[in-house]
């Protein structure tokens, strides 16, 4: 791994009291989406949201970074607080990697990730020689030293979502949240990026909350999974995987990891009999 | 003939011109048939070749080009009026498309002038401010930019919302989120926007030109409708298609060459 190596990220804290969040329905009347969800981060380490598709997991994610629902109050009860802090709006530690649609078809790969310092808020903390370097990096780590000019049409789904992951580690984040970032690729893709994800937090371990509906990815990526419920999202249940990474396809079909898969889909199908899906891939 | 119905299927390049020119020429010879034969009078239908004659005369006459010239004006005005219109239209579309209450409160006054008799302006922008260029250019202003405003309005907010979030999430302040993200995204579009722009001054000229013109191809086309010399009618008419089609060729030209990620998707 060729990241330059920075101090590693302060651990932060991410704490969850109490959340509720309520949609307007179509027919009246309101949907919970989030139901008295209580969490709390205080240390690196990736862990999992887990839950069926549908059932609120994202919008949790997306609650924790900051990006919330509009034109609607937000959260309808609870708090969200990072270091101590009520956090209401997009926050400067923690970054997100979206499922798609992320990377901006009209710039460079190099652009893309280098999008974040156009911004004041970057430009006024990253000096260019140093964020300069740190693109290279950066792009280096992920396979994409080579495809600096291209645009994301002329990359392939998984080589988007380096760009995608490039552009948020660029920033050394605190926090860094995921949204089914690999759902959209294919099977064999979508374990290279496993493999890339767990590589890249070996150099920058920070804290990671992942949002899969893929049992094996939880299995596979996760200090902690998380299982929620089908929506309203509530914790189902939430256990620390102590395996080292990378979990070798032996551990994955050891009994250990077999009575992990069991207890998960036990869980989802007890907090929500017959009603959205999972993904089991092994 | 199987692909005929297929709106899908590749059409070789060099049947398409020769399916275009032939179309053309099928034209010109109902044209040609219809002027020899008499059946319609040669004061009212000019044969082709009279046009062309008629656009010689035009081109060069005793050391002067009265269509160079007239050509100069009209694209002039018609310059100032674009210029006006892309440096107010956009600014005010993009303002409208970013900012839900700005577009409440412009759109009753912008949108309805799509569907306005813009012509029947006319009269009332001579007595505002009378019969000289500033009137033309005015003219030929509002006939574009109640086209431009809300393509360009549309063009911001079918940028997809992720883009604005994304930026979001990044740090960017609102009006970064606008002017970093979703302009750009939104400039194939509002390319777009200024090409048809355009293309409806070049149908307005000759209107902005009809009241007291010495110069232009909108005059030059009055002139020889004054004198019943319907070949000249038909070459000015003949020119004006011939530079909307090359304003429009070399408009589009620019904007694969400004914005070529746009048809890579």
């Amino acid at each position: 791994m060729t990241v330059a190596r920075p101090a590693a990220a302060t651990p932060p804290s991410v704490v969850v009291r109490d959340l509720v969040q309520e949609y307007p329905a179509p027919g009246g009347g309101v949907t919970r989406v989030i139901d008295q969800v209580s969490l709390s981060f205080d240390q690196p380490g990736i862990s999992m949201l887990l839950g069926p598709s549908g059932c609120g997991k994202s919008t949790l994610l997306h609650m924790l970074g900051g990006v919330r629902p509009m034109g609607i109050e937000t959260p309808t009860a609870g708090q969200v607080l990072i270091d101590g802090v009520e956090c209401n709006g997009p926050h400067d530690d923690a970054v997100m990697v979206f499922q798609r649609y992320a990377n901006r078809p009209d710039l460079t790969v190099f652009d893309n990730v280098a999008f974040p310092f156009r911004l004041n808020l970057w430009k006024a903390r990253v000096p260019e020689a140093e964020w300069r370097q740190r693109v290279a990096d950066i792009l280096k780590a992920v396979g994409l030293a080579d495809k600096l000019k291209l645009r994301p049409a002329q990359l392939s789904g998984g080589q988007n979502q380096r760009v995608a992951l490039a552009r948020a580690l660029v920033l050394r984040p605190r926090i860094l949240l995921m949204d089914e970032p690999f759902g959209a690729l294919d099977a064999q893709t979508r374990e290279e990026m496993q493999q890339l994800l767990i590589e890249l937090y070996q150099s920058w371990p920070c804290l990671v909350v992942f949002v899969t509906h893929d049992v094996t990815e939880a299995l596979v990526l996760g200090d902690r999974v998380i299982v929620l419920s089908a929506q309203p999202a509530r914790v189902a249940d939430d256990f620390v995987i102590s395996e080292a990474r990378p979990r070798s396809a032996t551990w994955q079909r050891s009994r250990e990891a077999q009575a992990l898969e069991e207890r998960i889909l036990r869980q989802l199908h007890q907090a929500s009999p017959g009603r959205g899906q999972v993904r089991v891939t092994v | 003939m199987s692909e005929f119905w297929n709106p899908y299927a590749p059409l070789d390049g060099r049947q398409r011109q020769w399916l275009g020119v032939g179309s053309v020429l099928a034209l010109l010879l109902v044209w040609s048939l219809l002027a020899v034969s008499g059946l319609v009078s040669s004061t009212k239908l000019p044969a082709p070749w009279e046009v062309v004659t008629a656009l010689s005369y035009l081109s060069w006459h005793e050391g002067d080009s009265l269509l160079f010239t007239a050509t100069l004006w009209s694209a002039g005005r018609l310059l100032v009026a674009g210029v006006l219109v892309i440096a107010i239209g956009i600014p005010i579309g993009i303002c409208m498309g970013a900012a839900p209450r700005v577009n409440a409160a412009l759109s009753p006054l912008v949108d309805p002038f799509r569907s306005a008799p813009v012509v029947a302006l006319l009269p009332i922008l001579v007595m505002w401010l009378g019969i000289g260029e500033t009137m033309k250019i005015a003219f030929l202003f509002i006939g574009a930019v109640v086209y431009l405003i809300p393509m360009v309005r549309d063009a911001i907010q079918a940028v997809p919302q992720s883009y604005w979030i994304g930026a979001r999430d990044l740090g960017a302040t609102p009006w970064e989120c606008i002017h970093r993200a979703v302009i750009p995204m939104a400039m194939p579009r509002i390319a777009d926007a200024v090409i048809v722009a355009f293309s409806v001054m070049w149908t307005y000229i000759t209107v902005a030109e009809y009241v007291n013109a010495r110069q232009g191809l909108g005059q030059l086309i009055q002139n020889a409708r004054r004198f019943s010399a319907w070949d000249q009618v038909f070459a000015g008419i003949i020119v004006i298609i011939a530079l909307a089609l090359a304003t429009y060729q070399f408009m589009v030209w620019l904007k694969r060459r400004l914005y070529p990620w746009e048809t890579q998707q």
